[in-house]
Parts: structure tokens; C-alpha cells; sequence
């Protein structure tokens, strides 16, 4: 099962928001990460976020289990190892 | 005798900043035209040595500018001395690279220095906009916007302000980080996809005992958010 942790600061709140908006993701906090877990690859929409540049690529946390096998201008999908 | 009386132990923590960085230069005059006419920042500090030492050793002019805080950048001039290497190559005053060597590479040995507003960010951009060695990048990071340009010597200098305070949870953060870091590269192939991962154990292994410790920060937090 996908699984991978975003800190939560101001900065990360569009990755949270549209995470939070999937229906198949699932989100729980371990202190002051987010855990997203999901059934299918997480897939978060760059656009959808508004993070800049700098923000984006540097989202990711941690992966649980995990590997990321796209992280581009476009989109973050995370699927099981 | 010590000076703290009992029950005042001094932290572990002691230094209190930069008090300076020093670098060659071999253009005395275009650095303080940088530093001093263009940036304004005050020379505050020189020393005219005679060579010394057990080796070989130019004459040498030592000369400092303040740059805030009481901390100072340094230079040292050596009459005599000649630059180093293959002046062709990425580099610097201080040293050459091979050819061929990225920029991000070159640029990673920096200085920044920090300015407490945008005003103050955009006003040293418009001083470097009116010289001969204007803003070669301004950018928008994570927490904080940076500007960048090369003195004369070929030294990267960035100017930045935060954009808000750094969050106790940066702290932790970072300190995972830097946990998962040394733990991979003690390994073989360090990777980012191995740093995230050891990472996401010690965030299970540490992160809720972090905030156990931290009363009123989830309230703190919503607030910010």
C-alpha cells in the first residue's frame, strides 16, 4: 500500500489540500507529519497545489514501503515497492 | 576564577554567530568598489602584515567589511601572489575546477546574507542593478527569497530575507533528515529514495513523542495554517 508523509507547514498546505480531497487517499498525523496512505499509487496534480518550484519538489517527507516514480513539473505519484 | 555564579551554568551552546569569513582577493580595488561604493557595506577592520611564518609568506593585506550583526567578511591581498590554476576554468579567486564542472557545483560554496524585509532585499537589488555586477537570479525558495550575483572575485553572494519565522517542526524536521542522511551514507549507494525512506521510519519512531513535547503546538498550528 502506497504510503508517504508530508510535514505540515504553511507552505505544504496545497499538496495537503488536494490530498485531501481524494477520495482514496487517506490522511492521519504522526506529530507534525501528514500520513497519506491510498489502496492505488497516490497521485497529487502540480497544478492543483499552486506550490512553486521550490516547494514542490521538496514535499516528500518520508515513503513507507513506497517508491516515487514520477516527480515532475506535471505531477507526484507514489506507488508500493 | 569563574565568572558565572552557581546555578548559572553557561549553555552548550556558545558561539554567537560569524565573526568572519575570509577569502583571497586579487583585485583589491573592484572588491572594495563591490563591497564598499556599491553595497555600501563599511570597512572596519584592516591589518598590513609583513610575510611570517615558518614557510614562505607574501606581505599580505588583511581587510574586513562589516556585514551586520557585527560580523565581517574578510580578504586577504598578497603582494606578489599570482591566481592559481587555469584561469579559463569554472571558479573562483580561490581556486579552479576541472572543466566541465556545473555550475550548481560551483555555486554550492556560497555566502548569504540575510536582510529583514523585501524592502531591504529590493533595495540591495537595485544597488547591484546599477553597477557593473547586477542580480544575476532572484529567487522565491521554500521559506525564504533570494537574490544572487558574483563579486568580483567570482564569489557567489546571495541576499535573502525569510518569509516567515522557521517552525519548531522544521527543527525536527531537519533533524530527521540529517538522521536519515548520515544513516545511508554510512551505506551503499546513497539515494533519495533511500534517505525518504529511513526517513519515514524515524518520523514513526519519533515524530508523536515530538509533539507529546511540544503542549499547545497542534493549537499553534491551526492557527498558522
Amino acid at each position: 500500500m502506497p504510503c508517504m508523509y508530508v510535514l505540515e507547514v504553511p507552505e505544504n498546505q496545497g499538496v495537503l489540500d488536494v490530498a485531501e480531497q481524494d477520495a482514496g487517499l487517506a490522511l492521519d498525523y504522526v506529530g507534525p507529519y501528514v500520513r497519506i496512505t491510498s489502496a492505488a499509487p497516490i497521485v497529487i496534480d502540480r497544478r492543483a497545489t499552486g506550490c512553486r518550484h521550490a516547494v514542490w519538489y521538496s514535499a516528500v517527507a518520508g515513503l513507507e514501503n513506497s517508491v516515487v516514480t514520477q516527480h515532475d513539473k506535471d505531477a507526484l505519484r507514489v506507488e508500493a515497492r | 576564577m569563574s565568572r558565572n555564579s552557581p546555578g548559572q551554568a553557561k549553555p552548550v551552546h556558545r558561539v554567537r554567530g560569524v565573526d568572519h569569513a575570509a577569502f583571497p582577493t586579487f583585485d583589491p580595488n573592484a572588491t572594495v568598489r563591490f563591497y564598499r561604493d556599491v553595497l555600501k557595506f563599511p570597512i572596519v577592520h584592516s591589518i598590513c602584515a609583513a610575510g611570517w611564518g615558518p614557510e614562505r609568506h607574501p606581505d599580505f593585506i588583511h581587510f574586513f567589511f562589516d556585514i551586520g550583526n557585527g560580523d565581517r567578511l574578510a580578504f586577504f591581498y598578497y603582494f606578489g601572489w599570482s591566481p592559481q590554476g587555469d584561469q579559463t576554468a569554472p571558479g573562483d579567486a580561490w581556486a579552479r575546477l576541472p572543466h566541465g564542472t556545473p555550475e550548481f557545483f560551483k555555486n554550492s560554496r556560497h555566502i548569504a546574507l540575510n536582510v529583514g524585509d523585501e524592502e531591504d532585499l529590493l533595495e540591495y537589488r537595485r544597488r547591484l542593478d546599477e553597477s557593473q555586477w547586477p542580480v544575476e537570479m532572484q529567487v522565491m525558495h521554500e521559506t525564504i527569497e533570494s537574490i544572487y550575483t558574483h563579486d568580483p572575485n567570482g564569489y557567489m553572494l546571495e541576499i535573502t530575507r525569510q518569509l516567515r519565522p522557521v517552525a519548531p517542526q522544521e527543527d525536527l524536521d531537519a533533524q530527521l533528515t540529517i538522521a536519515a542522511l548520515c544513516d545511508v551514507t554510512a551505506g551503499e549507494a546513497p539515494s533519495m529514495d533511500k534517505l525518504l525512506t529511513r526517513k519515514a521510519e524515524l518520523i514513526v519512531e519519533r515524530a508523536a513523542a515530538w509533539e507529546a513535547e511540544q503542549p499547545g503546538w497542534r493549537e499553534a498550528q491551526r492557527e498558522l495554517i
